[in-house]
Order: C-alpha cells, then structure tokens, then sequence
C-alpha cells in the first residue's frame, strides 16, 4: 500500500479522502490556492503545498503543479477527487510518466469515455442499451441532422459531443426548433469545449437518473455496486441523491448492474466509475455517459452497502485485486443524501459565499456530513457551491426521509445561506415521499415554498436581536466588577467578540473577549 | 431595566421592548403582549437559546454592521438599527427620594410620555431619553399623579436633573 498520497482537491472532497488515508495509516498531501489557505483539508493532512491563486486555472487546474508538488513531498499516488482535473486524461497520464499511481482509470479508458460519441460507439458493441440517436454530426450540416431527426422522432436532444455538465445541450421538440438547437449547440460546444461536433438523441421524458457504480481492479474483475438515483435535478445539477431507487426491482438491478459491467469492460476500465443511465416508466434504460472519477454522491452507495469506496480505490490503486463476490450485492436499508450549497433558496437560489460565522452540525444516529464547513471558514468565490453533503441512511426509504428532516433541521449555518429550507420542502413534498419524480420533476413540478406573510420565525428573530441588543448595550457601560451588576450585564462581560482578521498575513476569523 | 430597540426589517421599522424582571427577560415585539422568555447566550456572536412557555427556540446572531443577523431555522434575517435610534433603558434613578425622578444619564428628552395630572403605574415609562442613537425609557418606580414635569421634548437634560415630580398613589 502507499505511504503518503497527494490528493488534488479542494473542500469535502479533499477531506473525504483524507480520513480514509488516515485510518489506513496513509500520510496525506494537501495542494490548497492561496484563498483556501485556511481550509480544513490544509489543516489535516500531513504536508500541504500552495499551488496558486485563487482562481483554479492558475492553481487546481495546473497539472504541472501538482505534479511537482508530488514529488516534492513524495506521494507515491495521487487522487484527484471529483471535478477539476479528475476526468483529464493528460493529467492522469503525466502522473504516470512520472512514476506516481494515478488513483483512477487509466488514461485511454478516460479518453474512450469522455468522448460522448466515442463512448456511445464502444457501448453498442458491448450491447449496452442506448438512446436512439445520431452519432458526429458536424454543427452545420443541417441536411444530414434533419434526416436523422426524422429517423429518431421528436422531441429529441442536441447536444455536444464533447460536452458535460448540462452545457451544450439543447432540447427540440420539433422539427421547426432543430436548426437553431444545432446553432446554440453548436457555438456552445465550439467555445466550451473547442469542437462543434453533435449529436442527436431521443429525448426521453419523464425519466429518471438511475446510475450504477462499478468498480475495477487492473486484474479484470469488475464489481457492481447497485444503482443511485439522482433525478431531482435544477439545471442538469443533481440536488438530492439516494440509494436504491424506488423504480428499481431486483430483476432490474441485475439488468443494470451487468450493463454497468459490460460497460466498463468495453474499455479497459479500472478503479471507480459511475456508469450513468436514463430510465422511463416502463423501466426501460439507457445508457447516458459514464463517469470516469469518484461520485459526489458515492457515500449513499457505501451507506446501504457497507463499503468504503475510497479504500477500495486505494487497493485497486496500489495493485490488489477485488474480492470476489459469493453472489450479487444486495442494498441494506435506504441512504439519501442531500448537497447542502451555498445559495439562497428564498431569492432564486443566487449564490451565497463568504464568512460562515457558525456551524452546528446535525449528528446523531444514521447521520453522515462531509463538509467543509467550520466557524470562521471564508467560503471562496472561486468554486462551485458545495458546502457540504448530509447523508442519512435508515432500514426504510420512510424513515430515512424522516431522518434527513430531522438532520435538516439540526443544521445550523449562520453567516451565509444555505439550501437547506429547500431540502426540507422537498422532503415535505408528496411526490418526493412516494418517490414519484424525474429528471424535470423540480424544474416543472416544484416551487419553493416562500416564507409566510406572517413567518413565525421572524419573530423569534426580532425577540433574539432585542435580547443581543441588550445584552450589547449593557456590556458598553458600567465598571465590569460592579457587584449588583444584573445577569444580563455580567454576561456581556463575557461576551465573545468574532472579528474577521485580513492582514498581516493572518487571514481568518477570531473569538476575543472585549469590547465591540 | 426596560430597553426599546428601534429595528428595520426589510424596510419595516421593528420594535422590541425587553425589560428585565427577576432574572428571566419580557420581551415585547410592535407593542404585542409581553411573553416571559428564559434566555441563554455565550455572547454577540452566540447562540442564543429561548424558552418560552416550556418551548425551546434557538437562534444564531451575529453584529452585521451596526445591526444584527439572526438566523432562525434556517432563515437568516437582517435587523438593522432605525435610522432614530437603537434603545438602550434605564430605570428613572434608583436612588431618587419618593416622589421624583431624575435623569439617569445625561441626553436629549424625544418624548414626554406623562404630562402633569397623568396617573401611572409601577414601570410606566414617563420621560423618553436618546442618548449615543439609543433610546431610553425613563419609568416610574411606584404608581401615583403626575403633579410636574421639568423637561421638555426635543431639550437637554444631564445625568441627575429632576425631570418629574408625581405623589405617590395612597
């Protein structure tokens, strides 16, 4: 096994991966931009390195960087989390050459899948189930897309070929849309990703986002790990995720766990992967794209399988095989989770970034939160919003919905706004009980709940800040060892005082005793 | 010690009165009827628990600028201090002799809320001081008349002067 092992990666993620390492007696290197000096991840690994400003093209982005940063500290492995440059085969390969493990697939299985028509080639003679649609489609070859279209059906989707992420994507729900959907794809896809290539796809609606998790050993064994559910969805981006699914028997988990296989054989896959699929009501599924790194959501899976996915990659990593399995795996109990971000669900969920003054993190039974969060954490503008996950698992999909309410509601974040009053009205919704939703449900079905005219809330709120108030003001006067001082002033003797400290080079967020 | 904060909420202009009484605190809010809160907290910023009526609530508050965020259930609002002022009470000088009362700090009167001939009762608050962009409510100690008033709206007054002479009810 590895001695010490750079992760390139920032927030939860970063720190996920790290408490595996450490209780495998693995030392952990940190790579951190100038702005998340006072992260958590910096704090608990064993050797950081800065890598740059705060803008990840010129820090977590530059593979030469972590590269070096590598060999400087001696990681003999390095894992890249999600996102960043977790899905770059350059970087995967230039790990390689410079004789560090790259915890991951290898280089040519990435390149194989990250090309979406590449990968839908490679799936058709695996016979993986796709959607029916045109492969490499040139943006402006409107003649040969109309024909196509006509083949496949309307409503159908244009997307880029080298696309992710939601962007790219364009849906025609007529032949009349198709030649502008091409134009915006196209023009989307030449300055997003710097190739105008597209494809159609029959657009099937209501559908769910099921996803299976295979992992791969580099002896050729290939292991599923049943099937997530992600299909609330704003924007392409998964909100709430949860494994198993409600739509998924165990005939069709059978079904989908060797599609999943199938797939990630088809291209020399190794170590963690998420193979991703759409589903319609009858239960017929598709193969969507695989994903060549470590889930955002991959706890819900080791939740209701008893797995640490990161320890698996690790072993697969460093050359151990999988063990293999008696029979098929089979999904203990209901795990949810829920992405807790950084925006405000009562103003159209605008970003919400800055100083997190206090955090009180829901605990207790069943109760799982992987974050980055703690009292005096400067969020950073230069990410994406995720503060953290709660994931909760329970014997039933019931009483994990109750769970995750109760969980909700035990989080306290003060200073920026969290999506939690989100969370908590979906789980409040009747469709979200009976698990009846697909990818559109949210966007179509669901409405935030705003706060009422009357909000009880507010006055509590009013009561709270006239008691804060007092106790201020009673703090401002009179000498501190006044003996009939009342309680009230001789608790804001006492009184706490957070400042936020810029400059010096001391960057952060204090607790003194004095007055404001 | 009877203190008005004077609050904008989403341009909304707020009251609190908090007066504290024998160790718990009555808050009122925009002249509601008073509830009894047990109130615990570690400071500004703190978490602040309340109990009222046996039924815990908590909040989180913080300073923001001059005013206040109070996250409460996952709701964050922001109370900042009316453009007049943000109260801060004090009790119509405790070591007055019966039948007046004098200025417990120094400030300009914004309210005469008892004029002469005027029936009070215990911590009814007479005289209004501002003082530092707080307000301070002047009460009276024990009911009784009113017989004079020796301050006027929008004058000064320093810490000490008699503002009111009442008779002390029979």
């Amino acid at each position: 096994m590895f001695k010490r092992v750079l992760i390139a990666n920032r927030g939860e993620i970063a720190l996920r991966v790290q408490r595996t390492c450490r209780e495998l007696g693995i030392e952990t290197v940190a790579v951190y931009s100038e702005a998340d000096r006072n992260a958590l991840h910096v704090r608990e690994a064993d050797a950081a390195v800065c890598i740059g400003p705060g803008p990840a093209l010129e820090s977590y982005l530059v593979i030469e960087k972590i590269i070096d940063a590598a060999k400087r500290t001696g990681a003999q492995a390095v894992h890249p989390g999600y996102g960043f440059l977790s899905e770059n085969a350059r970087f995967a390969q230039a790990c390689v050459d410079a004789g560090i493990a790259f915890i991951g697939p290898p280089a040519s299985a990435m390149q194989a899948m990250g090309d979406k028509v590449s990968a839908r080639r490679l799936m058709e003679e695996a016979g993986v189930p796709l959607v029916p649609g045109a492969n490499d489609i040139d943006a402006d070859d409107l003649d040969t897309a109309r024909r196509e279209a006509d083949r496949i059906g309307y409503p159908l989707l244009v997307k880029a070929a080298a696309g992710g992420g939601g962007r790219g994507i364009r849906l025609v729900e007529s032949s009349e849309g198709l030649e502008a959907a091409m134009r915006a794809a196209g023009s989307e896809a030449r300055s997003a990703f710097g190739d105008a290539a597209i494809f159609l796809e029959k657009y099937v609606s209501p559908a769910r986002h099921i996803e299976v998790q295979v992992m791969a050993d580099s002896h050729g064994n290939v292991r599923a790990f049943g099937e997530r559910e992600c299909s609330i969805q704003r924007r392409h981006q998964k909100l709430v995720e949860e494994a198993p699914s409600v739509a998924v028997t165990p005939e069709l988990r059978e079904q989908l766990c060797d599609a999943a296989v199938a797939a990630a054989k088809s291209c020399g896959y190794q170590n963690a992967g998420t193979v991703e699929f759409l589903m319609d009501r009858d239960g017929n599924f598709y193969f969507l794209e695989m994903n060549a790194r470590l889930q955002v959501e991959h706890p819900v899976t080791e939740l209701v399988y008893g797995v640490d996915l990161v320890a698996l990659q690790l072993a697969i990593a460093a050359g151990k095989p999988l063990a293999t399995a008696e029979a098929p795996l089979e999904p203990r109990g209901w795990a949810i989770e829920c992405r807790i971000n950084g925006e405000d669900p009562y103003s159209n969920f605008a970003p919400s970034v800055g100083l997190v003054e206090f955090v009180q993190q829901p605990m207790g039974p069943g109760v799982r939160f992987d974050t980055m969060l703690f009292d005096g954490v400067d969020v950073p503008v230069f990410y994406d919003s995720l503060l953290g996950k709660l994931i909760v698992w329970a014997e039933t999909r019931e009483l994990a919905v109750k769970r995750m309410k109760r969980a909700l509601s035990d989080l306290i974040v003060a200073g920026i706004q969290t999506n939690a009053p989100f969370h908590l009205a979906l789980m409040d919704h009747p469709d979200y009980a009976t698990g009846n939703v697909s990818t559109s449900w949210l966007e179509s079905e669901f409405t935030m709940p705003q706060p009422p005219e009357d909000d009880p809330r507010e006055r509590w709120a009013l009561v709270a800040a006239g008691i804060g108030a007092s106790l201020v003001a009673a703090g401002s006067e009179g000498p501190a060892t006044q003996p009939d001082a009342g309680r009230w002033q001789r608790a804001a003797r006492a009184r706490s005082v957070g400042m936020r400290v810029d400059g010096g080079g001391i960057r952060g967020w204090r607790r003194g005793i004095g007055s404001s | 010690m009877a203190t008005r904060h004077r609050f904008q909420l989403e341009g909304q202009p707020r009251n609190v009165v908090v007066d504290e009484a024998g160790g718990a605190l009555r808050v009122a809010v925009d002249d509601g009827d008073p509830v009894l809160v047990d109130a615990t907290l570690s400071g500004v910023p703190g978490l602040i628990s309340m109990i009222v009526d046996g039924e815990p609530r908590r909040a989180y508050i913080s300073r923001r600028g001059q005013g206040f965020a109070v996250t409460v259930e996952g709701r964050t609002f922001v109370l900042q201090p009316a453009s007049s002022a943000r109260g801060r009470g004090a009790v119509g000088g405790a070591t007055d002799p019966p039948g007046q009362i004098s200025a417990p700090l120094a400030g300009v009167v914004v309210e005469v809320r008892a004029a002469a001939g005027t029936q009070v009762k215990t911590g009814d608050t007479v005289v209004v001081i501002e003082a530092m962009k707080m307000q301070n409510e002047v009460q009276a100690r024990e009911g009784g008349t009113i017989t004079a008033v020796h301050c006027t709206e929008g004058g000064r007054v320093e810490k000490g002067d008699l503002i009111v002479e009442y008779e002390s009810a029979p």
